[in-house]
């Protein structure tokens, strides 16, 4: 097990931890897969409203590349197909049959033997088959991966640093077995397979050393394998790396050893909107209220995917593809008097600004941008927190001026999206989007 | 409380889209944050935000800034009423200070912001907090007793040519409130320099009382006979070691005490505000320099040269400027290392322009402008530097 420390990162101290129960409450009425969320897909739908699907049945499949299938988590009735502004698909709603849902079989299981006599193509196309190839990804884009390429390498992410997520713990408890067959299928893609977990979880660590190859110390978001990549890469050839988070792998593992499509999620529900944050046991694609529970906020923002790096979801809408957390925050009511003034124990900050900084304890945080857009002030608060060491105040302006080169070479590409800069900016500046909208605009021009 | 939610509530939208005075929009903002932090909801991407914004980045500078305020108004009154050989009971000179510092203040914040309003208004942004930071500096660089006229001058120039014209604030390259003083010396050097300008005589009073030095420690230092050491003379017309670190002799209106620097860069520091590189390199560029001056100084070379190193601190404006007008973030270098080299440069140049041209026996302003002309280049330097240590990812 190699050690690799980051000093830069930040650990939000936000209110809202979930307490160390699962809930399993019964299945959801409804599912739903969010194409919106899936990065880079044009979706081409291959069901319509009204349609009688079964588990696994193919819902949309990508124009770009007809092989990526994306499936339903649901056996009923499509109940409703969303579009958004100019047509974007937004959401393919799925009523489920709660009685007698059907399942459809999409491959013969896969014996743990028969996986090493299994050539590497049609180990690929069973994986696109079974629709669980979009759970890899690849970096820099973090686009669906290619299955036409063999990667460097690929990062298996313990992920649990990003306020809140389930941790590795609790999703791998009695599914070591899985897992491993998991790894095994990776490797049998790549040979280079790297599994990297937070090292302040020291039992965990422990109990896990044989399948851990990197212990990563560090704040948020040390945990991202992109960061890791970082810092343990040789030569640009490595940037092509994919990875994949440790429950989409147990899915993955799951498909091949049954044949069928997998459904069952574990999620977080946090943040102190909600009156019970805990992990909640449920389906891929649950419905956000469903999971959510009682709501003790008045107007609540529905982070789906974690505090920093969620999307705002719908209150009537359902989780994505990816997201395993839900973070329930008040939205902002009324402004604080006399602020400004105010020594500040209760004011969470990264810089020591406010007599927080005294004792870092969890403080409840609401959605307001706390502060007024101003011009930048170079105070370098950004680059303190970048974990990989880009200067984003520097990138953001060479960006805005459009010096391509200048900006690919300070690291725009090695962002992990992680917010940070964002969050510390005291000019209230869009930095991490700015960044993330450069990457994809230079993707979109590669071609 | 109440009351005033109900003013702001009532006043907003006027100042809104649409509202009549839409325009002026700016400067509804800047008062009403004083008072109720903004709502505004965040996008995403991170759903929460730090609870610091720029408003209390800069009044925190300004509550490292108050209290030199309030000794240079006491010290002004002092000296003044010293030299006129009046009484210098507390609440007469803080009476006579009040009156020489608080106008010229209250003109330059007058003045700076009705510039700030109009290009604010002008380019459709909100107003910078910087600003006010540059006007509480301005006016303690300055000479007690400037005539209000060019504190206005000067502020206006500063504002305008220092700042605003290059974009406002975030892209001057400039230091505003160094660039508007400099302006001054250079346009009006009659009320800027000599050893006249830093007392104000009060009442009918042609000159000083003879027990009374109006030179400034730095003055004196330049003009130090050859047959005596710089710290004999100093001490010789009452200018000892303790009395310039407190800082109570004629000098500018808030550069003068030493004590109130190293109070305000450590809770400048301590804060994370002010960068602690900056400051130490510049004390280390002063002492070093000065060291080295010693080292090369003969006998026949002038006295200045063999000047125990710490004096230039604790004389003049040299700590105000590394602690204040280095650090302002905008102006200084925007990298991490070369922060060492521009505070280092800043407090060089200090030291050889005071020892080396007698025309300008205060240098420590000169050379903050100087550098900051350097400080892109710095910045270039250590980006390629760092770019070159990268894996590149293209």
């Amino acid at each position: 097990m190699i050690s690799v420390r980051t000093a830069k990162g930040y650990d939000l101290p936000i209110q809202g931890a979930p307490l160390e129960v699962v809930d399993k409450p019964a299945p959801p009425p409804t599912v739903a897969v969010l194409p919106e969320h899936i990065p880079f897909i044009r979706p081409r739908l291959a069901v319509k409203e009204g349609d009688q699907v079964a588990v696994g049945d193919v819902l949309f499949t990508d124009k770009s590349n007809p092989r990526l299938q994306f499936l339903s988590p649901g056996g009923g009735q499509v109940a409703r197909i969303q579009f958004g502004p100019r047509r974007v698909l937004q959401a393919v709603v799925i009523q489920r049959d709660a009685a007698d849902e059907p399942v459809r079989s999409l491959a013969a299981p896969l014996e743990p033997e028969a996986l090493d006599r299994l050539p590497r193509a049609d180990l690929v196309d069973l994986l696109l088959r079974g629709g669980v190839w979009p759970f890899l990804r690849a970096f820099p884009y973090r686009a669906i991966a290619d299955p036409d390429v063999e990667p460097p390498a690929i990062y298996v992410s313990l992920d649990a640093r990003e306020p809140f997520q389930v941790p590795p713990a609790r999703y791998l408890e009695n599914q070591r077995e899985v897992f491993t067959f998991g790894l095994r299928v990776l490797k049998r893609l790549c040979p280079v397979v790297h599994v990297h977990a937070d090292a302040d979880d020291q039992a965990f660590c422990e109990a896990y050393k044989d399948i851990i190859t990197h212990k990563v110390q560090g704040r948020y978001p040390t945990d991202d394998s992109g960061v890791l990549l970082y810092r343990v890469r040789q030569s640009p050839d490595d940037n092509q790396a994919w990875f994949i988070t440790g429950q989409d792998l147990l899915l993955v593992a799951r498909m091949l050893q049954s044949g069928q499509y997998p459904t069952e999620r574990l999620f977080a529900v946090a943040g102190s909107g909600v009156a019970n944050p805990r992990y909640v046991a449920s389906r891929m694609g649950a419905p956000i209220a469903h999971l959510a529970g009682e709501i003790q906020c008045k107007a609540p923002r529905f982070a789906v995917g974690g505090t920093l790096r969620g999307f705002s979801g719908d209150p009537e809408g359902h989780m994505g593809f990816y997201e395993t957390a839900l973070m329930v925050l008040p939205e902002p009511e009324a402004a604080d008097f006399l602020t400004l003034f105010r020594p500040g124990f209760g004011k969470p900050s990264h810089s020591r600004t406010f007599l927080s900084a005294l004792r870092r304890n969890p403080l409840p945080m609401t959605t307001n941008v706390n502060g007024g857009h101003r011009a930048c002030i170079a105070c370098g608060y950004c680059a303190e927190v970048c974990p990989v060491d880009i200067w984003p105040q520097m990138t953001y302006k060479s960006i805005l001026a459009e010096e391509v080169e200048e900006y690919l070479a300070h690291g725009l590409l090695d962002c992990v999206e992680c917010g940070l800069c964002t969050y510390v900016c005291p000019s209230k500046i869009e930095l991490a989007a700015t960044l993330r909208a450069a990457k994809h605009a230079y993707r979109k021009e590669q071609g | 409380m109440k009351a005033m939610r109900n003013l702001f509530d009532a006043l907003r939208p006027r100042f809104e889209e649409g509202g009549a005075y839409h325009r002026l929009y700016p400067f509804y903002e800047s008062i009403e944050t004083i008072f109720f932090g903004p709502i505004e909801r965040s996008r995403g991407l991170p759903h929460v935000r730090d609870s610091l914004d720029v408003k209390r980045f800069m009044a925190l500078v300004i509550v490292a800034l108050i209290p030199h305020l309030c000794f240079g108004i006491f010290n002004a009154g002092y000296q003044s009423r010293l030299a006129s050989g009046l009484s210098t009971g507390f609440l007469p000179v803080v009476w006579s200070g009040a009156w020489l510092v608080l106008p010229m203040v209250i003109v330059t914040y007058v003045v700076g912001f009705a510039w700030e309003i109009l290009f604010a208004v002008v380019r459709k942004h909100e107003i910078s907090e910087g600003l006010f930071v540059s006007c509480m500096l301005f006016p303690l660089t300055l000479p007690p007793g400037t005539p209000l006229w060019q504190v206005a001058l000067g502020i206006s120039f500063g504002i305008v040519i220092g700042k605003e014209v290059f974009g406002g604030t975030g892209r001057n390259f400039l230091n505003p409130a160094l660039t508007g003083r400099a302006f001054l010396y250079f346009a009006y050097p009659v009320s800027l320099s000599g050893d006249q300008v830093w007392t104000v005589l009060s009442g009918a009073r042609e000159t000083v009382v003879d027990t009374f030095t109006a030179a400034t420690p730095l003055s004196v230092s330049v003009s130090t006979p050859a047959s005596q050491t710089v710290e004999e003379t100093l001490t010789g017309v009452g200018y000892s070691g303790a009395k310039l670190i407190g800082g109570l002799y004629p000098g500018s209106v808030g550069g003068t005490s030493t004590l109130l620097c190293v109070a305000g860069a450590l809770f400048l520091i301590l804060l994370g505000i002010a960068s602690y590189r900056i400051i130490l390199g510049g004390v280390l560029g002063v002492l070093c320099t000065g060291y080295f001056l010693n080292l090369v100084a003969g006998p026949d070379s002038a006295p200045f040269l063999s000047l125990n190193p710490f004096y230039h601190l604790i004389m003049g404006g040299s700590a105000f400027g590394i602690v204040y007008m280095t650090t302002d973030p905008v102006s200084a270098t925007h990298m991490k290392h070369v922060k060492w080299v521009y505070g280092f440069m800043c407090g060089m140049l200090t030291v050889l322009i005071r020892v080396f041209n007698p025309a300008f026996p205060e240098g420590v302003g000169l050379a903050i402008l100087f550098m900051n002309l350097f400080n892109p280049l710095l910045d270039h330097i250590e980006m390629q530097w760092r770019m070159r240590r990268r894996i590149s990812n293209v």
